[in-house]
């Protein structure tokens, strides 16, 4: 025979199915939420890294200024220090993604495709390997390049030739960044092809895997043996380069990202267990008169204690029930679309074990400890006392400063309108002060959340803005040389529709460390310091550029990601043209790692490199703005500069680059989006199972209202308005304690991804936006279970006991 | 049947100035009331004919379970009979729906507890105002001083702006009598009114329907103490949910 203990907890359970929905559903969403931010930041850190070790990343890159044939290969491969090594063609030339439109492609040319050591390059769709004068495009290019599998383009190559391919496939080649974030995009032929296109076979990058490759410094070294390698057989190396181990190439924003997920975790992990809480002693408080006749009638405390246990773990058990498989689910759909962003294949999905214990925790065991505190509590009072709250009990209100600033002769004033049940909502909102102060931390959490993450997202947009705030012009133009300023200028002024020209130096350069390495390639523009077309752009610390300043730089804050040990004040080493100068950085702006700039004075500049009155940049600003005319502008002034015979070597319009910048942060703000999705479901459902849980609560006085003669509609406003009123102090809370808490997530995302915390940026249209969600959830949440509750007859709830 | 046409031929929320001709303010034709639940079915009620005049003070005793409540509910529209009719000031309480009976009810008749159920959160004279409120039978503006008139009436002027959990029982039962006034209405419905205080305050009450009898209304009081019973102008005593007799008191 069962039991009738457990009997009891059964029917409780099947017997109040609204209630044990609204309890189950609550819990469950929060620990909905934490799986899926969990999971999926796991998922993501792991499966990243472990599908970049798949295609076996280089360690290290050295390009080569001439070519160099498989016996060099051969001979690197043969080092002792060197573990695999392989090498490319990579061709510099320029496709067509739109009539008279041409956006520079790198096309790689690899002997066999199926045989790559280092940095291996996978078949995607289409042709495989690339067919004789057909090219396969990366796959995360082909938005890039406008363009489809079988579509035919037209390349251009340095040497002038222009021919027409055919797309015969895509390719997926991980190493690379991601095309839509640097704007590079990739493509891919046979040696046979590159015939065709008038150039003689040869490599020019070596791909290098050090014996050790989880030690960057000894990588660092090996690839300096191999240049010095290369250099004795007489081959000029402009460029090498230094992975750190197993870091992908768009670590920062991953950083940013898995930063950012940690932090929401946490966050929505508090959530989740404030949710439980509040729930469970929600459900306590309805059955506290029950704990009285139970007590009553000899039930001893152990007895009873058990009991509620048993209760409060089933409804986590069915919480949990829901939120594991839903979570594993939301995981794996959030960490896959974040991969296709990074264009990377999730080498597993598994879920991690501790997200799921950790679920269970607060499923299981935190409702547990959460129905302790109010349980004892219970416990020490009186049967006599207990059995009497039934009376709709004296309650706690009206004994604090709160509560009489509410009530009595405070409002009397009022006794003129008919607000009555509008006090009432008040008051009953204060009633029971510590649910109320468990419901407002639960759902502030909630509402802060929300709008953080719409300010990190307006911060992300406030920072493109700094970053880009310094140029004031709409096209630029790099050369493939220095020519004199003067013609320059002059050519462009010629253009209907110009309205002025400025010119710069432009090299990129590269640290040398004290310890006599080279840090990776970094942008350096030489701008006259007075120029129209430029001001300074956002400064995290230190100050612009000024016409007297010699050898000042301004850096961007991404370089200290890379050089840690540099700061604001500090000198650093650069190399330009092949020689080392010292430089000091006397301001430091706010910039991301994808094409890392530093600033200089082109007075200075033009001099040590010897090319005074010469530029290789060109800045010109337009009369008309509008993208149309900036376009057929920039194709003009590549027209006319080549027929000129000037080499141009790109051409970039400054709206285009602004959506480039953008282009980086979308990531990161559609993870935002979907996280401030599930934010708002959290809190939403958790206002609307903590509201229905307070209606259920207030059956008794619902009944009392309908005997006075209360309305159904009369009966629903005051728990609408209630549930408004809780709604409306979350909301209020929450946009304050958005502020401080989008400050540290900018922290966190900005320093990951930047070095320097994003400009900040409170979000006005997510706290409105939050506003209009709460007064729409809150009234929901209260309308159907007041409405339900408003449909008890008077002797259910009163007559009858 | 029976009902709706009744109900067709006048509209169900009369005016209060329409008594009844016959000078019956509550008209009781053969109720019956069976409680139906998983335990089985069972008669509260059985074939309850019953008539209160306007202005007279009546009171129900019996046993515990002789459907005491039952009685009273079904009189107060808190419940609904399973066949009969119940005619109060001419309405057939027994065809209105839920919500148009928590209407009726508000403005016609005033409901007192044995636990009082003032509402908590509000002060004795908000609760009245609360009352008013959804009874709409005063303009906004008079309705303060009415209900402040109210609480004089029942000896609580002085607790006016105090909240029920400060209030003793006898106090809280007080407000609750001054509150079922609000409205002026036709009867007032105590189900065991006496039932949670101590004799004294018992007395008070009782001395309160008495004034208030005098003043022309009509109470419908349950109890299971004959000594207060007596005090009604008529006792009806019930038991297994039938009328065993009813007596006129001296
Ligand atoms: N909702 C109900 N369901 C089943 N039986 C009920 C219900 N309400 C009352 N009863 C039964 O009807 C009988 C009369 O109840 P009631 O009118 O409350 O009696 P009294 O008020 O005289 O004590 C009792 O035996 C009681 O058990
Ligand atoms: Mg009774």
């Amino acid at each position: 025979m069962i039991n009738i203990r457990w009997y009891k907890v059964l029917n409780d359970l099947a017997g109040n199915k609204t209630r044990t929905l609204l309890i189950v559903l609550s819990m469950a969403v929060g620990l909905f939420a934490v799986g899926v931010i969990l999971s999926a930041r796991s998922i993501l850190s792991r499966g990243l890294a472990e599908s970049f070790a798949a295609i076996n990343p280089s360690t290290g890159v050295v390009r080569t200024g001439e070519t160099f044939d498989e016996q060099f290969l051969a001979s690197v491969r043969s080092m002792h220090d060197v573990q695999a090594a392989d090498a490319r063609r990579n061709l510099a030339a320029r496709i067509e993604i739109a009539p008279d439109e041409w956006k520079n492609i790198s096309i790689f040319v690899v002997p066999d495709y199926n045989e790559i050591q280092v940095n291996k390059i996978e078949p995607d769709t289409g042709a495989w390997p690339p067919p004789e004068r057909e090219i396969l495009i990366e796959r995360a290019a082909l938005q890039v390049i406008h363009a489809q599998v079988g579509d035919t383009v037209r390349i251009k190559l340095a040497n002038d030739t222009i021919r027409e391919m055919k797309i015969s496939g895509t390719a997926y080649d991980p190493a690379q960044m991601p095309a839509q974030l640097d704007g590079t995009p990739y493509g891919y032929v046979s040696t046979e092809t590159l015939d065709w296109l008038g150039e003689s076979f040869g490599f020019n990058e070596l791909y290098v895997i050090a014996s050790n490759p989880e030690d960057e410094e000894w990588s660092r070294q090996v690839v300096n043996q191999v240049k010095d390698k290369a250099e004795r057989i007489g081959l000029t190396i402009p460029m090498t380069m230094t992975a750190e181990p197993g870091q992908l190439p768009m670590d920062d924003i991953l950083q940013a990202i898995l930063a950012l997920m940690g932090i929401l975790g946490v966050l929505s992990l508090s959530l989740s267990v404030f949710l439980v809480v509040n729930t469970v002693s929600a459900l306590l408080a309805q059955q506290k008169r029950q704990i009285g006749v139970m007590k009553a009638i000899g039930g001893s405390s152990l007895q009873l204690l058990g009991m509620y246990l048993v209760m409060v773990m089933a409804y986590g058990a069915f919480a949990l029930l829901l939120a594991i498989p839903l979570g594993i689910y939301g995981a794996r759909a959030l960490s896959q679309s974040m991969a296709y962003y990074f264009n990377f294949d999730l080498a597993s999905m598994d879920i991690p074990m501790q997200s799921i214990v950790l679920q269970g925790i607060v499923g299981l065991a935190l409702p547990v400890i959460a129905s302790l505190v109010p349980f004892i509590s219970s416990l020490r009072i009186s049967p006599a006392e207990a059995m009497s709250l039934y009376r709709t009990g004296k309650g706690r209100f009206g004994t604090n400063p709160v509560d009489r600033m509410i009530s009595g002769r405070n409002l009397w004033f009022a006794r003129d309108f008919p607000v009555r049940s509008f006090l009432l909502s008040l008051r009953n909102t204060f009633r029971s002060k510590g649910r109320l102060l468990l419901t407002l931390i639960t759902l502030t959490l909630g509402s802060a959340t929300f709008i953080s993450v719409f300010s990190v997202r307006s911060s992300l947009t406030s920072t493109v803005d700094e970053m880009m705030k310094w140029f004031n012009f709409d096209v630029m133009i790099t050369f493939g040389r220095s020519y004199r300023s003067e013609e320059l200028q002059q050519l462009a002024r010629q253009l209907p529709g110009v309205y002025e020209t400025d010119t710069w130096q432009q090299l990129t350069v590269r640290r040398v460390r004290p310890d006599g390495s080279e840090g990776s390639m970094i942008y350096m523009f030489a701008p006259s310091p007075d120029s129209k077309l430029i001001s300074s752009p956002g400064l995290a610390e230190g100050r612009w550029l000024l016409p007297s300043d010699q050898n000042a730089v301004v850096v961007s804050s991404a370089l200290f990601i890379e050089e840690p040990d540099l700061k604001l004040g500090d000198n650093i080493v650069l190399k330009l043209y092949g020689d080392e100068f010292t430089f000091k950085i006397i301001g430091v702006s706010i910039g991301t790692s994808f094409g890392t700039i530093m600033y200089a004075n082109y007075d200075y500049v033009s001099r040590i490199t010897d090319r005074a009155g010469e530029s290789d940049a060109l800045m010109v600003s337009m009369s008309t703005h509008d993208p149309e005319s900036v376009l057929s502008a920039s194709s003009a002034l590549e027209r006319l500069y080549e027929s000129n015979g000037l080499r141009v070597n790109t051409v970039d319009t400054m709206f285009v680059e602004r959506a480039q910048a953008e282009a980086i942060f979308d990531t990161i703000v559609s993870l935002l989006l979907v996280m401030a999705v599930l934010m708002a479901l959290v809190g939403g459902l958790g206002l609307m199972g903590t509201m229905s849980i307070n209606v259920l609560e207030r059956t008794r006085e619902i009944g009392i209202l309908r005997a006075i003669g209360a309305p159904n509609r009369g009966v629903a406003q005051v728990f609408i308005m209630e549930g408004i009123a809780i709604g409306l102090m979350s909301w209020l809370f929450g946009a304050l304690l958005a502020v401080p808490m989008s400050g540290a997530l900018n922290l966190a995302v900005g320093t990951s991804m930047m070095g320097t915390p994003l400009t900040y940026s409170y979000s006005v249209s997510g706290m409105l936006i939050w506003l209009v969600a709460v007064f729409f959830l809150s009234t929901l949440a209260s309308y159907i279970p007041a409405r339900n509750a408003s449909r008890l007859t008077v002797r259910e709830v009163l007559g009858y006991e | 049947m029976m009902a709706a046409k009744t109900a067709k031929k006048r509209s169900p929320l009369k005016s209060r100035a329409d008594h009844s001709p016959n000078g019956r303010l509550v008209d009781l034709h053969a109720v019956k009331k069976i409680y139906r639940s998983s335990a089985g079915t069972f008669t509260a009620l059985e074939g309850i004919d019953l008539q209160i005049a306007s202005g007279e003070f009546v009171s129900i005793i019996g046993k515990s379970g002789s459907g005491k409540s039952t009685l009273i509910n079904l009189i107060s529209g808190i419940d609904q009979p399973t066949s009969g009719e119940i005619f109060v000031n001419n309405v057939p309480v027994h065809s209105l729906k839920e919500e148009q009976i928590a209407v009726w009810r508000g403005r016609s008749i005033g409901v007192i507890f044995q636990f009082f159920q003032l509402l908590p959160t509000l002060t004795a004279v908000e609760n009245i105002l609360l009352a008013m409120d959804y009874g709409n039978r005063y303009p906004v503006s008079e309705r303060a001083e009415k209900a402040i008139h109210l609480l004089e009436l029942v000896g609580m002027a002085d607790w006016a702006h105090s909240l029920p959990g400060t209030l003793s029982g006898g106090q809280a039962q007080r407000v609750a009598i001054a509150r079922s006034l609000a409205n002026d209405p036709l009867l007032l419905a105590a189900d065991e009114p006496t039932g949670n205080l101590d004799t004294k305050s018992a007395d008070t009450v009782l001395e309160l329907f008495d004034s208030l009898t005098r003043e022309g209304k009509t109470i419908l009081m349950v109890t299971h103490d004959m000594e207060l019973a007596r005090r009604a102008a008529r006792t009806i005593r019930l038991s297994d949910g039938r009328i065993l007799d009813q007596k006129v008191n001296d």
